[in-house]
């Protein structure tokens, strides 16, 4: 197999009972780059990467790993790669020491080799003062830390990072995306899952963005956004009286055919009733209560397009409470290409 | 190498988390302890723990109608409790009447009363006539009054004799024209009795309903104790290493849980020797279980488990069949909120069946002696039993290789299952 390729996936396919979890993906890593599977819950991006770590058998395909066929050379492809799972799989009635002590050893490690690899982690980690206390009192951001610091201990080829910022305070986020892009500086190549547009748009190189087993859309940041070309994502809450949702309704219909406008969503919005509160919304025909509802909306030239959206709001008795207007990224790709809200 | 890595990682959590050093060494001494304590202190091992005497109140009703040194049934009964083979277990106060022998078990003066009918002399003498001994235990108690209903039943079945023989005496009397008048058939059925009591109450080959055995000595391994504290501990020995066994395989399931198991996978580490470190694991904690315990009931109870290379022998095959057992059940369950009631459910069904709660039971039927068998702790038990009763290594070879076969049939369908699950 060609050895150019840190990671090569061909045509790879998991099925659980009727449910495809992954359709036909392929993908190319090169080695020393960081590429993020990017992508909302369930969409296939954690069945990849356990096919790639020999977790999961796949249905059909294959992928190579440093060369090594996930199929037939698992013990090779394991050796090569540092797994951080999503969840801490540590042993917390362990120290940190310990716990890394023990992974050393289940990759191979012995003697002197295993001490020295083992302080050189908790540097990286930051935990050489806590070493030996046990794990069940460290914090959530330490525990992840040493999560990562497993994975590091045979200084493998690869690094696969399942989604690692997931639930935990934005410091600590902080740290793990710096240490990431630090591991990749020393030559790691890095396979990055998260559902989080700015980590993947932030640290990677390629992105691949997974929904519903397949892969939709692979690039650079760049190459992705040029799909949704010039187009600016505008974020606004609408106000209408309370339960009249042809008002909504029809208003979409008509901001459809505005020449500018390319695509209107509702998606990941809910409709939240409240007292009504600002001169906007205190007319007669508003009453004591508002409905409030979220849109999104992919257009031209946000500058041109919002008077007439204004403008046809009040038309049909509605009132927009607020604007919210992106340049182009990830998350306008996602929806442009789905239809659908990338945290939906 | 890295299973054994798995083995002490796994042997160190268990040895560190104290729910498993409650049952692995805890609950089996001090369960034991409370039913030696519960059973007032009856056991067979240990100078210093002697037999608790049960005092028998009984209140003679039949001496009144007996005349002239004639049978006296009553007093035969009497005698008998009173017999020195019996001295050590029995304390007999006779009491005037059945009031008083009654007043003596409420006060709590006494374990049982037996109040014997007047007319059971003339029971053994008198065709067609009929009386019954009665018993009234103190309603707290289980193990003393059976003992004495088995003395007394074991006496009445005698008695069943002495009045046969008046019977057939007077009938061969008859059959011959010489009447046989009440002074002859009290004479044959005095006879009997005296024929009955020389031959120790049973007939020669039966065996006795009441076996006491005097307190094992060292250096007479055949003569080991194998009384109730130390069923009742083989019991508990059994039924918590099965229960380890079963707890240690549960680390399989946590770690799935937890997802140290599937990061295992990710290493290069082949899934053989994870499976063989946890089992390792169990067999470590399990040595480690058994020995602590059987020196620990030693010192304790003072309980002679037996010889020592049939001990060792019995050891093994226990620890191969509970990690084997625990092994074979943890792979049916799927996560850790079942694990409790499965464990509880199986091993509590196959202890019953095994035997193992209904040690120092009198009078279990043959049959269940057998059914026992159908599980590893029925095996296990039996091995327990030998080794008490001073078997050699030769004398516990069939239960060790019934353990050592279960055993291994229960690791080898528990692994192929666990392989499956990870496949």
């Amino acid at each position: 197999m060609n050895d150019d390729y840190a990671i090569r996936v061909r045509n790879l396919y998991k099925t659980f009972d009727e449910v495809q979890a992954v359709r036909d993906v392929s993908l190319d890593v090169r080695p020393g780059e960081i590429f993020s599977l990017l992508g909302p819950n369930g969409a296939g991006k954690s069945t990849t990467i356990s096919m790639l770590a020999c977790l999961l058998e796949p249905t059909a395909g294959d992928a190579y790993v440093m060369g090594h066929s996930i199929l037939h050379e698992q013990m090779a492809v394991k050796s090569s790669i540092g797994v951080v799972p999503q969840e801490i799989a540590l042993y917390e009635d362990l120290s940190a020491r310990e716990n890394l002590s023990f992974w050393g050893k289940m990759y191979g490690l012995r003697g002197e080799r295993l001490r020295q690899r083992i302080d050189e982690v908790l540097e990286i980690i930051g935990l050489a003062q806590r070493q030996k206390g046990p794990v069940a009192n460290f914090s959530g951001g330490m525990k992840r830390r040493l999560n990562i610091g497993v994975a590091l201990l045979h200084r493998p080829d690869v690094l696969i990072l399942d989604e690692p910022t997931v639930g935990i305070d934005p410091q600590s986020r902080r740290n793990i995306l710096d240490s990431v892009q630090e591991f990749n500086r020393q030559g790691m190549t890095v396979l990055y899952t998260t559902h989080y547009m700015e980590e993947a748009q932030e640290i990677s190189d390629h992105i691949a963005i997974m929904d519903q087993g397949e892969i939709i859309a692979y690039g650079t940041h760049d190459e992705l956004v040029q799909i949704v070309g010039e187009l600016d994502r505008i974020d606004l809450t609408l106000s209408t009286p309370p339960g009249q949702e042809e008002i909504r309704a029809a208003l979409i219909q008509t901001w459809r055919q505005l020449d500018r406008v390319h695509q209107v969503s509702t998606a990941g919005h809910e409709t939240i009733t409240t007292e009504a509160g600002s001169p906007a919304e205190q007319s007669p025909d508003f009453e004591a209560a508002v409905d409030h509802s979220g849109l999104t909306l992919l257009v031209g030239d946000s500058n041109l397009v919002l008077p007439d959206l204004f403008e046809t709001a009040v038309a049909v008795g509605a009132r927009i409470t607020s604007v919210d207007i992106q340049e182009p990224n990830l998350e306008a790709v996602f929806l442009h290409l789905t239809g659908r809200a990338l945290r939906d | 190498m890295k299973a054994l890595d798995i083995a002490m990682r796994d042997l160190l959590h268990t040895l560190r988390t104290p729910f498993t050093l409650i049952m692995m060494f805890g609950a089996p001494l001090l369960i034991a302890g409370l039913l030696f304590f519960a059973f007032g202190s009856m056991t067979g091992g240990g100078e210093d723990l002697d037999l608790q005497t049960i005092q028998v109140t009984v209140a003679n009703l039949d001496r009144a109608e007996v005349q002239g040194g004639g049978f006296a049934a009553g007093e035969l009964l009497i005698e008998f409790l009173r017999s020195d083979d019996l001295s050590d277990l029995l304390a007999v106060e006779i009491v005037d009447d059945e009031a008083t022998a009654r007043a003596n078990v409420a006060g709590q003066r006494a374990h049982v009363a037996v109040i014997i009918p007047g007319g059971l002399s003339a029971v053994a003498t008198t065709p067609g006539q009929e009386a019954t001994v009665v018993l009234y235990p103190d309603p707290t108690l289980t193990i003393a009054p059976g003992i004495v209903q088995d003395l007394v039943s074991q006496f009445i079945d005698g008695f069943a004799g002495a009045k046969i023989t008046a019977e057939i005496t007077g009938q061969q009397f008859e059959a011959r024209g010489v009447p046989a008048g009440p002074a002859l058939l009290q004479g044959a059925a005095t006879q009997y009795a005296g024929w009955l009591e020389t031959t120790g109450h049973h007939q020669e080959g039966a065996d006795p309903l009441v076996d006491l055995r005097p307190p094992a000595t060292e250096g007479e391994p055949a003569e080991q104790d194998a009384g109730i504290i130390a069923g009742i501990m083989g019991g508990m020995i059994v039924f918590f290493t099965f229960f380890v066994g079963a707890m240690g395989a549960e680390s399989i399931v946590r770690e799935e849980e937890e997802g140290t198991l599937p990061r295992l996978f990710t290493t290069p580490t082949p899934r053989t020797s994870i499976l063989a470190g946890k089992f390792t694991a169990i067999l470590l904690a399990l040595v480690v279980q058994i020995a602590v315990l059987l020196v620990a009931s030693s010192l304790i109870f003072g309980i002679t488990w037996g010889r020592r290379p049939t001990v060792l022998l019995v050891s093994v095959a226990l620890t191969v069949a509970a990690a084997g057992f625990g092994i074979f059940v943890m792979s049916f369950v799927q996560s850790t909120r079942q694990t409790g009631p499965v464990l509880g459910s199986v091993l509590t069904l196959t202890g019953m069946l095994g035997g193992l709660f209904t040690q120092g039971i009198p009078n279990i039927p043959e049959l269940f002696n057998v059914v026992n068998l159908v599980v590893p702790q029925g095996w296990a038990m039996r091995a327990w039993d030998l080794s008490l009763a001073g078997a050699g290594p030769a004398g516990v070879l069939l239960p060790v290789a019934a353990l050592l076969g279960m055993g291994l049939l229960f690791f080898a369908v528990g692994a192929l299952l666990f392989r499956r699950r990870f496949a």
